[in-house]
């Protein structure tokens, strides 16, 4: 499960609208991992953490780095060079690229939790492996 | 929040870093052991090193984000996601039609906890679902009806 931008915000404001929504994911997430029925990971690329404000370290983020359990996936050179061919494929901004990147190189089926569905389906068509996209 | 499970948070959240390791001694039946390696004959995991992790990385994991989920919702209450929304979560992840049927999944959510308190998402759909069953096959309301 990848995190955009708008998912993470939703997760950093509790009063935020879409807060129970994604915490509802999360919820699943985790009733099936203590079952032992799925092992389904979070991850949210770097960029998205840089545009959302996540910063790890800061005391505000303390909820969201347990509650989320999302593990960072980090822009190295080659995963660089696929966000750049999404971005010219599919037109995307350049965090929502490092999205469909991760989304890719994720365990598959993938999905991206997503406010911007639109621009993710287009991008998601352009992914290898099956990779879907979830609206909040 | 006590000090062993602010050490646990601290300690999870590094999980996924690159660390470095110790050797540690565990007492394993020789039941579990056996199976274990079987399982990686199996292709479970790489090696039986790698499996014993990967158990004990998942079962933390799911152990700490309950607790932080928990005392999330004691701050927040009404950031708890109620079980009929965690179903229709669920049934995206899954991506099942029953997603598009939220008065269903509303519906089976209310009256599953009446069978069963602890029920949670995956509850909900199987229930869903044999509501859904039972109205196609019998015109009947609810399963324990369809099956009466």
């Amino acid at each position: 499960m990848v995190l955009d931008n708008e998912a993470v915000q939703a997760l950093l404001d509790p009063t935020h609208r879409k807060h129970r929504t994604v915490l509802a994911h999360l919820e699943v997430r985790n009733q099936r991992q203590r079952g032992r029925r799925a092992n389904l990971r979070v991850l949210v690329p770097v960029a998205v953490r840089v545009e959302a404000g996540w910063d790890r370290t800061a005391a505000t983020a303390a909820d969201i780095n347990r509650i989320s359990s999302a593990v960072d996936v980090d822009l190295r050179r080659a995963g660089a060079d696929r966000a750049v061919q999404l971005r010219q494929t599919a037109d995307v901004s350049v965090v929502d690229a490092t999205v469909g990147q991760a989304a890719e190189s994720a365990t598959h089926p993938a999905v991206i939790l997503t406010s911007d569905v639109d621009d993710m389906t287009r991008l998601a068509a352009t992914l290898e492996g099956d990779v879907r996209i979830i609206g909040i | 929040m006590d000090d062993a499970v602010a050490e646990l948070f601290e300690a999870v959240q590094r999980l996924h870093d690159e660390d470095a390791t110790v050797v540690t001694s565990v007492r394993l039946s020789s039941s579990l052991r056996e199976a274990v390696k079987a399982a990686v004959r199996a292709g479970m995991d790489a090696n039986p090193n790698d499996a014993m992790l990967n158990a004990v990385r998942d079962r933390l994991e799911a152990f700490a984000q309950r607790l932080a989920l928990d005392l999330h919702y004691e701050r927040y209450p009404d950031a708890r996601p109620s079980l009929a929304e965690v179903a229709v979560a669920a049934a995206q992840l899954d991506d099942s039609p029953l997603a598009h049927e939220l008065d269903l999944l509303r519906r089976a959510a209310d009256e599953v906890v009446r069978l069963k308190p602890d029920a949670d998402a995956d509850d909900v759909l199987v229930y869903a679902a044999a509501l859904r069953s039972g109205q196609a096959a019998h015109g009947t309301t609810s399963p324990a009806a369809a099956t009466s």
